[in-house]
């Protein structure tokens, strides 16, 4: 069992508006900031002994109660996957916060901006802790609140505010249809909690109650996790948001959301059952996605359009049903954690020295800014899923997969919008390495930890795209529990 | 079967005033719709709860989610109190369609 020590990070975003205030009241620079850093990695760290002991235990699964035990009181229940997509979220909200050191070193208002990102990740690692929809919902609005602030965060540009209020209506509708689902389910199994819902209505035929269910829990979870056509806050939010806000957004706070909807829809349906309707999804989500991304001349909503398209690449390996799929589905979700991060965040580097999005204005900034570039085409080359990054592995499984599950239309469909992606990520490639230089435009490269996390994170893509072995075993056990440790997950809360 | 009826076309109701108050232009109208609509979620959990009656007395579990809920439902409208108040100091209208910059 676990003592609750680990799950103490949990509390850190008070820790961050302590410290922030008091540097504040002493005039302490750069207090707010280390104590954020510290914090971030402590939460990688406690996930990683959560790993441990998970590892140690005989179920291979930490149940955490709150408040009693699990029909009335609200539980985290923490299995491989849950701790996989945990570890993707503190990984990448580490590298957030010391790139936003120097990033946002030139704002105001930097203790709310510091605690509202720790809140980010302590919801988001919250939702894919929870054991029952109770949890889930609170952690799932904590997500919510502190992102819709974080998008709209430089409130004097107006383009902040629009897609701020645009994200949190469309995110406020989209809670409450989840919040509909949660009622149906109550109503139909009498609880809340994942392994009990679970023995109430799996396995059950499908009636008219249960095919509601799985449509408001599509679009209540797809909103969030910007499946089209519900995307249309996602353009705007990503390039509106503070680069570290966008990279901690289209990384892991979308595919939390799909995480979300996995979760549920395995306990209580059959695979089968949603196959169909997943493949015109990912169809359309893929196809669109690209299309889009293709005429943007704003390098960030570009990358935004990508992440709906990477989304479409994602749902192939829910549709597929197989373990393979899922394997797939989760190393892409990692993956893409890794180099969207890179691509938003060196782009945020670009913008950052010339102040503008415009591709147009940054002819030949390669010259001038060779790392960040570096960094910024062996990302785009991974979210094209060239050999030799971790971005072909996972493409490569994801395909391979829709042939295994007989879906070939799907695995033809997403070879050809891979190919199409890379017409405009070889565009950002050529236009910043041409000879052509940009008139006016004198920069020099970015500031040291601006231009260190990207590097590393750039190392990590590539390692893993030559030897995937030590993530494809997590991410392998990550799908066999979800699958094959279904009973396993119910059974230790029911015994 | 009545009572179902009543109370889910009701739910339903909620919903569609909600979503029709979302496309106004006003932000001011687009926030109570949000409102709206949470609401409806809110009516459907208490609703919901109501099938499961144990020694008399309603499933308290639902009415502790709809507490949850009325209290984060509160805090998403007050970010869109700020955001309104900002987007109106710096243009001085709440109309949506004056202020669009951002389009596909």
């Amino acid at each position: 069992m676990v003592m609750g020590l680990e799950l103490l990070f949990m509390f850190s975003p008070f820790a961050v508006v302590l410290f922030g205030l008091l540097s504040e009241r002493f005039k302490v620079a750069k207090l707010k900031e280390s104590v954020a850093i510290l914090l971030s990695a402590f939460s990688l760290f406690s996930v990683w002994q959560l790993y441990t002991m998970l590892q140690a235990s005989p179920t291979k699964i930490l149940v955490v109660t709150l408040g009693g035990a699990p029909p009335l009181g609200a539980c985290f229940e923490i299995d491989m996957l849950s701790l996989y997509m945990a570890f993707s979220a503190a990984l990448l909200g580490l590298f957030a916060t010391i790139y936003s050191y120097s990033y946002m070193a030139h704002d105001t208002r930097l203790t709310e901006y510091y605690t509202l990102l720790s809140a980010l990740v302590v919801g988001i690692i919250g939702v894919s802790f929870a054991g029952d929809f109770f949890t889930l919902f609170v952690f799932w609005e904590l997500m919510g609140i502190t992102s819709y602030v974080l998008v709209a965060f430089r409130k004097e540009n107006w383009g902040s505010i629009e897609a701020g209020f645009k994200y949190m209506v469309m995110g406020a509708v989209g809670s409450t249809l989840l919040l509909i689902g949660i009622a149906l389910i109550y109503g139909l199994a009498g609880t809340v909690n994942f392994a009990q819902i679970s023995t109430a209505l799996r396995g059950q035929p499908m009636s008219l109650w249960l095919y509601l269910v799985f449509a408001v829990l599509v679009v209540g979870f797809g909103i969030k996790s910007a499946i089209v056509p519900m995307h249309t806050w996602l353009p705007d939010a990503h390039s509106e948001a503070p680069s570290p806000i966008s990279a901690m957004l289209s990384g892991i706070l979308i595919e939390t959301a799909l995480y979300g909807f996995i979760r549920v829809a395995y306990l209580i349906y059959e695979p089968s059952t949603f196959a169909l309707p997943f493949v015109v999804l990912a169809v359309i989500t893929m196809t669109l996605g690209n299309l889009m991304a293709l005429r943007q001349n704003d390098l960030k909503r570009m990358l935004a359009y990508s992440s709906i398209a990477q989304i479409g690449y994602i749902l192939i390996g829910i549709s597929t049903g197989l373990v393979y799929g899922l394997l797939g589905t989760f190393l892409h979700i990692f993956n893409h954690m890794l180099m969207k991060g890179v691509a938003f965040l060196s782009v945020g580097n670009l913008i950052h020295r010339t102040g503008s999005r415009d591709l147009d204005k940054m002819q030949g900034l390669g010259r001038m800014m060779p790392i960040t570039t570096l960094a910024l085409s062996v990302s785009l080359l991974g979210l094209g899923g060239v050999p030799g990054t971790s971005g072909f592995i996972s493409k490569f499984i994801l395909f391979s997969s829709a042939l295994e599950a007989n879906l070939s239309i799907l695995a033809i469909i997403g070879v050809l919008n891979s190919t199409l992606s890379m017409a405009y990520y070889l565009r950002v490639i050529i236009t910043l390495l041409g000879t052509k230089t940009s008139e006016g435009i004198v920069v020099k490269e970015a500031p040291f930890l601006m231009v260190a996390v990207p590097v590393v994170m750039t190392l990590l893509i590539i390692a893993f795209g030559v030897y995937p072995d030590l993530i494809l075993s997590f991410a392998s056990d990550a799908s066999k529990a979800l699958i094959e440790g279904l009973a396993n997950y119910i059974g230790v809360v029911i015994r | 079967m009545t009572n179902d009826v009543i109370f889910i076309g009701a739910i339903f109701a909620m919903m569609c005033i909600g979503l029709y108050c979302v496309t106004q232009k006003s932000m001011i109208r687009i926030l109570l719709g949000v409102e709206i609509i949470l609401n409806a979620g809110n009516f459907a959990i208490v609703y919901f709860a109501s099938y499961h009656v144990a020694q008399g007395f309603v499933d308290p579990l639902g009415q502790s989610l709809a507490f949850m809920s009325i209290i984060l439902g509160g805090s998403i409208i007050a970010v869109g109190l700020a955001l309104i108040v900002n987007a109106y100091k710096q243009f001085k209208t709440t109309d949506v369609d004056e202020m669009r910059r951002l389009k596909w």
